[in-house]
């Protein structure tokens, strides 16, 4: 029996977990819901060691963990496997999984990658070429290499946190057909999801987080999607946004012809063509990892292509791709530089700054007061101007980057992964003004793996896959249908 | 808890006490130490004076510091790149007799600028397209700067005589006036400051002073926003050795009047301590500065009356800045949070077997 | 002719190589460290200091590696405890080392301008193969300082990819958040890293007072210290690289007195900046930082 007592955990000011109390039995797949940011990763990590709770503790069958210790609870039998996977990138798979349960103090690969091959037979994995590094590796492979790991250590809870994010829809139901299956050697399964069908479909009790407080318990048979959406958000959900109505298409906002780009001895884009107008959201769909970051980069101009071009309406031979705002899928580390304050972030924008500053000379002043007005229209919580940027919450971190690239005042705005780790209605309020955006004659690509977001808003969709792109057909938006060719299957 | 500069100040006490523990352990007297220190910098007009003149080459070079950590480059060069500055300076300084004195030393600055500028430069170009850590490059280049400095005293500029391993003497034209005789107080700590608020004022006031500080606090998010990294590697590490080739133009114009060995005493290792004092603010630079040329100008009266070696400044240096690096970090929050819940978990490990047993 | 060259080359190379291969379990952990070269000038110092008060030169080796412990223990707490700027830290420890060695020397030996020396260290005895032509007189004729230091580098090597312990070492300079995930604890291994590494550099700065110099004089280390940091970019991150990079390095610096002993017209400050600028050249042709632990030198705090 999994029992976490009153455990409460404070990030600075937030409060990220409120004497949460959980428990997990043998022989059962226990699901944590809850909206991103209600404290579902952090709870795992306390119970995987890996963070200290400031009050509260974690037991397994009566006996107490040791609170921030990560070795005691692997040795207590205790693996957790990440959102986004934890490998060694340089480290070949063997070593890696040597790291793992399978590793002895006697140095010994072979062993450990016969045990590994043994247990990813069972488990109906393949395991990459032999000697092969992380670096290469697919984000699903990835996934599978880390939830091998954490079953080497032959673990009493596995705990999983939304692993099934990364996978295409058709590895969906063999994966869910995994945990059953490590359900029934009475292990205590943890699964962490936002995703409400999966929870209902393969679990055996629920549990909601929401800010940080339990808001229920209870069991499939007891609740349903809405009911549990309802209580992950207390309140009835907002009005999904309308896609907005194409209205008055115009030119050509941005055209990609034949774009390609090598990567680390890999061809990242392979031969990448859209044509995007004013007045349209096109949405590009697929699995993270397969070239949306290249491309994202490439039209920031962090990174350029081996042949092809960008051409962007009313670019000059100043600034090429001057007329783009690109809003990057890792926010805190490309995206704001925290420790500078909130107007300074505002002057990352090389428009704003040109504006702010003429001829180089940056007036303060007129910046301060240009970021007050911003932080006012598009309602982000700030302590002020001049706080550091490191002071505000996710949600507000990207609505500032949202506005940022709106008062750039760019054709195109390019928008990937935007609300990854956002709540409900942070998440409306961006698709929002993205929507508004558009209306307004602006162009937005907006890449994401997150089909849901792609169909409400998207009024045109291109999938991703393996570097290659391709537009959907009218008959493409379902979302089988889309899981199929993200996985690549274009025929 | 404390602001910027109370924690400047409070390093420093800091750092008094654990000298005054060293002083004991050397035998010698800690109050007598300070008492010496404060002496030597400040006893007498003269000694004032001489701090003043001490403190010169510390904001030059200080500056240069300042501007490349500012921008996560750490130029630990500062020495060579004054060093090469010097140079150029004193190898132009006898032949320029005939001009007007402004020109001569307009001629002479500029020749130690651009002398520091190429020193910096490489290191930067090294960085940018080479991918050269900057760190190993620069501490390279002191080493042969100082070579450099050897040959050129030994050998093609060496004095008339051929006796004395220094240069020949710049012209009188070139030299700076020392107002106030008998002291060494020349107009070059204006200079210094005037080039402070101008550093102030390019990094906080200007395009490229953010794109500077936007590259250094996040180097990442800076690419991504297109701001040119390269350049501004090579433009910054240039930047720095000119303002550190300006100090070493104008120790040959002011004080020395020609070049001989061991030119600098460690002025840009000093450096660093002097910018991180200052948080790497120029115009912090300025009274960071005086209170490093005060140490060093009292460390030979230190000498004289409690026998310690001059070189425990050095020992301060070193100090103050772990120090102060100390001082700033977020650590303590987490370290402090893991001693409480330490004692709290041994608390909750006795509740826990009554509970288990329940 | 060859053969002083040679035995010269290798003995240069020494100390250098000694330091590079405990910079090299360091970065392996992902540090840097800065300060080994004030970690060197204090082993120096304090194995001069211990040999000539105690008469012994072992009570020397000991105390040159006790001093670069220190020094490192300094620098571990800094970065590893309290996460701050490696390359700051390690430059203030290298200020405060020229400090503490030259006030303490002015305590114990006062100001005359007197070299105090010690007693040189014997060289090993090989017999016949001492006789071998040439190769005989450059390998077989040296003090046990310089096959210690060759010895170590297949022992470095073993340890850090044929063991167990040092997959977990490597594993906290790949990924340090990955590596604490798994419990294996990356400040413990920084904290045995940089102690491991202050006994390697403390003997070699125990070398160039007790069989080099036989005496202590300022500034000693000469910057060998950061040519041992470049050593290892040269090497690659591997025990057989460094040992190669820091031969190379000997030889240089071996080529300053042979040459000068020539008697060329080249001034001979030439010959003593090769080693420097050399570096340099061999940086900016070889110098990248791909090979490097991935995360070397950035700060990290566990959760």
């Amino acid at each position: 029996m999994l029992r976490a007592r009153d455990i409460s955990k404070r990030f600075g000011r937030t409060l990220a977990l409120d004497r949460v109390d959980f428990d997990a039995a043998p022989g059962e797949i226990h699901a944590l819901v809850g909206e991103n940011g209600a404290g579902k990763t952090t709870l795992m990590n306390i119970i995987a060691g890996r963070l200290r709770p400031d009050s509260g503790e974690v037991s397994l069958d009566g006996a107490a963990l040791r609170s921030g210790s990560a070795a005691g609870a692997l040795g207590a039998g205790i693996a957790a496997v990440n959102q986004s996977p934890m490998l060694f990138e340089r480290f070949t798979w063997e070593e890696n999984l040597a790291l793992g349960g399978f590793g002895t103090a006697a140095f010994d690969l072979p062993a450990v990658a016969v045990q590994s091959r043994a247990l990813a037979d069972k488990l109906g994995f393949t395991l990459p070429p032999a000697g092969s590094t992380i670096e290469r590796r697919s984000v699903a492979e990835r996934v599978r290499l880390e939830v091998l790991r954490a079953l080497s250590f032959n673990p009493r809870v596995l705990i999983l946190d939304e692993p099934t994010g990364v996978l295409a829809p058709a590895e969906l139901a063999p994966f869910l057909g995994l945990l059953s299956g490590l359900r029934a050697e009475g292990r205590i399964i943890v699964l962490i999801t936002h995703k409400l069908g999966e929870a209902l479909a393969v679990a055996d009790r629920i549990t909601v987080l929401r800010q940080g407080r339990v808001v229920a318990r209870t069991t499939p048979a007891q609740t349903s999607e809405a009911a549990l959406a309802r209580l992950m958000i207390g309140e009835i959900a907002p009005e999904p946004t309308a896609p907005a109505p194409p209205m008055g298409i115009g030119e050509t906002a941005l055209s990609i012809e034949n774009l390609s780009l090598d990567r680390d001895g890999h061809r990242a884009l392979d031969g990448v063509s859209l044509v995007l107008r004013h007045g349209e959201i096109a949405g590009v769909a697929g699995v993270d990892g397969n070239g949306q970051t290249e491309l994202v980069e490439l039209l920031a101009g962090a990174r350029s292509a081996q042949s092809g071009r960008v051409i962007v309406a009313d670019a000059s031979a100043a600034s090429p791709l001057g007329a783009i705002a690109v809003i990057p899928e890792n926010r805190d580390l490309d995206g704001l530089v925290l420790d500078m304050t909130i107007w300074e972030n505002l002057l990352l924008a090389g428009a704003i700054r040109d504006r702010l500053a003429p001829r180089g000379w940056l007036r303060r002043g007129g910046a301060i007061e240009y970021c007050r007005v911003l932080l006012e229209r598009f309602h982000i919580r700030a302590p002020g101007p001049d706080a550091l940027a490191s002071a505000l919450s996710g949600g507000n971190r990207q609505r500032l980057e949202v506005a940022r690239a709106v008062a750039s005042a760019p054709r195109v705005i390019v928008a990937h992964n935007i609300c990854r780790g956002l709540d409900l209605a942070g998440t409306a309020d961006v698709h929002r003004v993205l929507a508004e955006f558009a209306a307004a004659g602006g162009a937005v690509l907006l890449v994401s793996s997150d089909l849901d977001e792609l169909l409400e808003l998207s009024a045109r969709l291109f999938v991703m896959s393996r570097g290659r792109m391709r537009e959907t057909g009218q008959g493409d938006r379902d979302p089988s249908r889309l899981g199929m060719l993200m996985a690549g299957n274009w025929e | 808890m404390l602001s910027s500069v109370g924690k400047s100040i409070a390093a420093l006490i800091l750092a008094c006490a654990i000298i005054a523990a060293v002083v004991l352990a050397l035998g010698a007297s800690p109050v007598g130490v300070f008492a010496a220190l404060y002496e030597g910098a400040f006893g007498s007009w003269y000694a004032a004076a001489d701090t003043l003149v001490k403190a010169t080459p510390l904001v030059f070079t200080g500056l240069a510091v300042s501007i490349a950590f500012s921008g996560a480059l750490w130029n630990i060069g500062a020495d060579g790149q004054l060093i090469a500055g010097a140079i150029a300076a004193g190898a132009i300084g006898p032949y320029l007799g005939g001009w007007p004195r402004p020109v001569a030393l307009g001629l002479m600055l500029a020749a130690g600028a651009a002398g520091g500028a190429m020193w910096g430069g490489i290191c930067g170009w090294l960085r940018a397209r080479r991918d050269t850590n900057e760190v190993i490059s620069t501490i390279m280049m002191n080493f042969v700067a100082a070579q450099v400095l050897s040959w050129v005293v030994h050998g093609p500029l060496i004095e008339a005589s051929g006796a004395y391993p220094q240069s020949m003497p710049i012209a009188p034209s070139a030299r700076m006036y020392m107002p106030i005789e008998p002291t060494r107080l020349n107009p070059a700590i204006v200079l210094a400051i005037v080039l402070a608020i101008g550093c102030y004022l390019l990094l906080f006031h200007t395009s490229y002073g953010f794109e500077l500080r936007a590259m250094g606090r996040n180097r990442r998010a800076a690419a991504f926003f297109g701001i040119p990294i390269a350049r501004l590697t090579i433009g910054i590490l240039a930047l720095s050795g000119a303002l550190a080739g300006i100090g070493g133009a104008v120790q040959v114009c002011a004080i020395t009047h020609r070049l001989y060995e061991k030119f600098s005493p460690g002025w840009g290792f000093e450096a660093i301590a002097v910018a991180l004092v200052a948080r790497l603010n120029p115009l912090g630079i300025i009274a960071s500065a005086i209170f490093f040329g005060a140490l060093d100008n009292g460390s030979q009266a230190m000498q004289r009356a409690q026998g310690v070696s001059p070189v425990l400044v050095q020992v301060i240096q070193g100090l103050v800045i772990m120090i102060l690096l100390a001082f700033d970090t977020s650590a303590w929050t987490r370290i402090r949070a893991e001693l409480f819940a330490r004692g709290a978990d041994s608390a909750a490990r006795g509740d826990t077997g009554a509970r288990a047993g329940a | 002719m060859l053969d002083a060259f040679l035995n010269s080359a290798i003995a240069m190379a020494t100390p250098i190589l000694l330091a590079a291969l405990g910079e090299l379990l360091v970065e392996e952990t992902g540090v840097i460290n800065i300060g080994i070269e004030g970690a060197m000038l204090c082993g120096a110092f304090f194995a001069m200091v211990a040999a000539y008060f105690t008469g012994s030169t072992l009570a020397g080796v000991a105390a040159g590696i006790a001093a670069g412990v220190a020094i490192n223990a300094m620098l571990a707490f800094l970065v590893v405890n309290l996460s701050v700027s490696q390359v700051v830290a390690g430059t203030a420890l290298d200020i405060l080392a020229v400090g503490i060695t030259g006030v303490f020397y002015r305590k114990f030996f006062g100001i005359t301008g007197m070299a105090f020396m010690v007693k040189p260290m014997a060289r090993l005895e090989f017999g016949p193969l001492t006789r071998i032509p040439i190769l005989g007189a450059a390998i077989f004729h040296h003090n046990p300082f310089v096959y210690l230091a060759f010895a170590v580098v297949p022992l470095i090597g073993y340890s850090l990819w044929r063991t167990r312990y040092g997959l977990i070492l490597r594993a906290a300079g790949e990924r340090p958040e990955a590596a604490d995930a798994l419990g294996l604890g990356v400040y413990r291994l920084r904290w045995h890293a940089l102690l491991a590494s202050g006994v390697l550099t403390g003997l070699a700065g125990a070398y160039l007072t007790l069989a080099y110099a036989n005496t202590f004089v300022e500034n000693i280390s000469g910057g060998r210290g950061y040519v041992a940091l470049a050593v290892v970019i040269l090497g690659r991150w591997n025990p057989w690289g460094i040992a190669a990079a820091s031969l190379l390095f000997g030889a240089a610096m071996a080529l300053q007195f042979g040459l000068q002993a020539l008697g060329t017209a080249v001034p001979y400050q030439l010959f003593l900046a090769l080693p420097y600028a050399l570096t340099l050249v061999v940086l900016a042709g070889f110098g990248g930082q791909a090979a490097s632990p991935s995360a070397l030198g950035e700060p990290y705090r566990r959760a």
